[in-house]
Formats: C-alpha cells, structure tokens, sequence
C-alpha cells in the first residue's frame, strides 16, 4: 500500500502549490511510469480518497501512463474565479 | 470559469530522495557503511542478523535498525545478542521504511562509535524498493522455499540490489529448488547481483558473509 504515501505526498505538494497560486482545485495530473513499482488504479483510488477533503474539494486525479519508471506530480488545473474573456 | 494549468513536473520521490541524501551525508561523514536488508517475509532477516552478531558483534560494533508494520518483536531478539541500542521503527500499517524515519531512528545512534549499520526493512518485496533510505546498497534476501522464481515476479527489488542472499540452503535436500536457476535468474535482471549462499541455523557460507561484512567495514574508515 505505499500507493497511500504517495498519494498523500501528492496532496503534500499540491498544498505548496495552492499556497502559491490559490483557486479552486479541479484536477490534478500524475505520471506514472510502467516500471515504477505503483498499481495505477490503486494510487487512483488513494489519490480520490486524499483529494475527497480540504483544501482539494474533491479535485479530479488524472494519471498518465507512460513508460520507464517516472513517477512526478505534472500538472493542477486550477479555478481562479476569474471569467474566460 | 477560468481553468489555468500549473505545470508542475515534480518527482513524487523527491522529498524521500533529498532526506536520503542527508542520511548518507552523515553515514559517510562518519564513515559507517549502511546496509538495507529487504526480503519479503519470513526469507530469515532477522535470523541472518542474529547470527551475525553473535560471530562479529564483539569485533565489529553494530547498530540496527528494524521496521515492523506492528511489533518490536524482531528488535527485541537481536537486543538479545547484542549490548547496542537497536531502534525498532513500527511502520503502523505502512508497507516500507522511508528516509525519514531512517533520518529520526539515526539521531539514537552514536554514529563514532558504530562500525557497521544494518536496517531491516520491513518484510515486502516490492514497495521498499521504490524507497532510497540513503543506505550504501540494499541486500536482498530470499530463501529456498520461495520458489526459484522470485526475481523474475519482483524485479525491480533485484535491479536495485547489490547484493543477495540466499538463505535457508540447509533445506534443500528437501525441496525441489533449482539454485543455478533461481542465480540464473536473479542475474537475468540484474547481471551485477553478488550472491551469499547461507543458512543462519547450521552456519554454512557464513564465513564469506562475515568477511564480506569484515571488508565493508574496513573500507569505511575514513582516511
């Protein structure tokens, strides 16, 4: 289950990354190498879980298969409240 | 609405990785080599580690670290063969150590006084492998009951290991184990892999681990 760990080491970042550059959550984007040693649709549920709660208000997780072992937070797609012009 | 993309790009491990960084920083800095002892469970962890400290603990000083998922059972056998603290990590419910609780664990142990360091990872083959504890290599250990096959159904634990240990060779009158093939494919994955056959209950090939273990030692003494 180190799924679990890394999902919340996503949430981790994610908050730095709010912090920084607040909004609304929509999604967030992982990648996940074939050979990285991760159950992708066991970190997509631990991620779902994580994401349920404040401050991600239940963001959307989105994985990206690709191949080798990377295993990196890519992308937040964030609501800034603004309106498309 | 408005819906930015903040490209983020960053490596899930590298926390872990920069924690590990700093573990080994300060092993090297005291010239303690570090072995990460990984297996799934029940390979003999716990007893290759006892048996080693019986024969080298007075000319070696040895510290340990175990991770548990629950219990300090494997702790409190080796604080039996030895004088020196061993620092149990109880995971609760997590499947492997990270650098942190290495990093934390460290902080009990009088490093200048340490010759050698063991951690014993908590007992799973595939989640400790993704885990760099800042250690000088991982050990893998696996036992003649598991099957010839284990490095091929757990690679990337016998890619990120330098050395492995087959244990448990006093059973094989026994069994149906093959060893040139399960080295065979051990090698397939990881063509580098330096092997140690043993038995920690009848003693046999342990001398070449405790040499082994003798040299790593001595090749840590800073200059």
């Amino acid at each position: 289950m180190h799924e679990m760990s890394l999902a919340l080491e996503v949430g981790r970042l994610v908050e730095q990354q709010l912090s920084a550059q607040p909004g609304r959550l929509v999604s967030v984007a992982v990648e996940v190498g074939d050979d990285a040693g991760v159950e992708p649709d066991n970190l997509a549920f631990c991620l779902e879980a994580v994401l349920a709660y404040p401050p991600f208000d239940g963001a959307r997780p989105v994985l990206h298969r690709v191949p080798g072992d990377a295993l990196r937070l890519e992308y937040l797609e964030v609501d800034d409240g603004s309106t498309d012009d | 609405m408005a819906v930015r993309t903040i490209e983020v790009r960053e490596r899930l491990m590298a926390k872990n990785d920069e924690l590990a960084g700093e573990v080994r920083r300060t092993l090297d800095a005291a010239g303690v080599p570090a072995f990460n002892l990984v297996s799934s469970p029940g390979s003999g962890k716990t007893s290759l580690l006892e048996r080693t400290l019986d024969r080298l603990g007075k000319e070696l000083r040895i510290a340990i670290i175990t991770g548990d998922v629950q219990t300090q059972n494997d702790a409190d056998r080796l604080a039996r063969r030895t004088d020196r603290l061993v620092q149990a990590v109880v995971t609760g419910g997590a499947c492997h150590l990270d650098a942190l609780q290495v990093l934390t664990a460290l902080d009990a142990i009088d490093l200048n006084s340490t010759d050698l360091l063991f951690v014993e990872n908590v007992g799973n083959l595939v989640c400790p492998a993704s885990w760099d504890l800042g250690e000088l290599a991982k050990i893998v250990v696996f036992s003649v009951t598991e099957g010839e096959d284990k490095p091929l159904k757990y690679p990337k634990m016998f890619r990120q290991a330098r050395y492995a240990v087959l244990n448990k060779i006093d059973l094989l009158p026994y069994l149906q184990f093959d060893v040139d093939r399960a080295v065979g494919f051990a090698r397939e994955v990881n063509p580098e892999l330096e092997f140690f056959m043993t038995s920690s209950l009848t003693g046999e090939g342990m001398d070449a681990w405790f040499s082994f273990l003798r040299r790593q030692a001595r090749a840590s003494i800073p200059a």
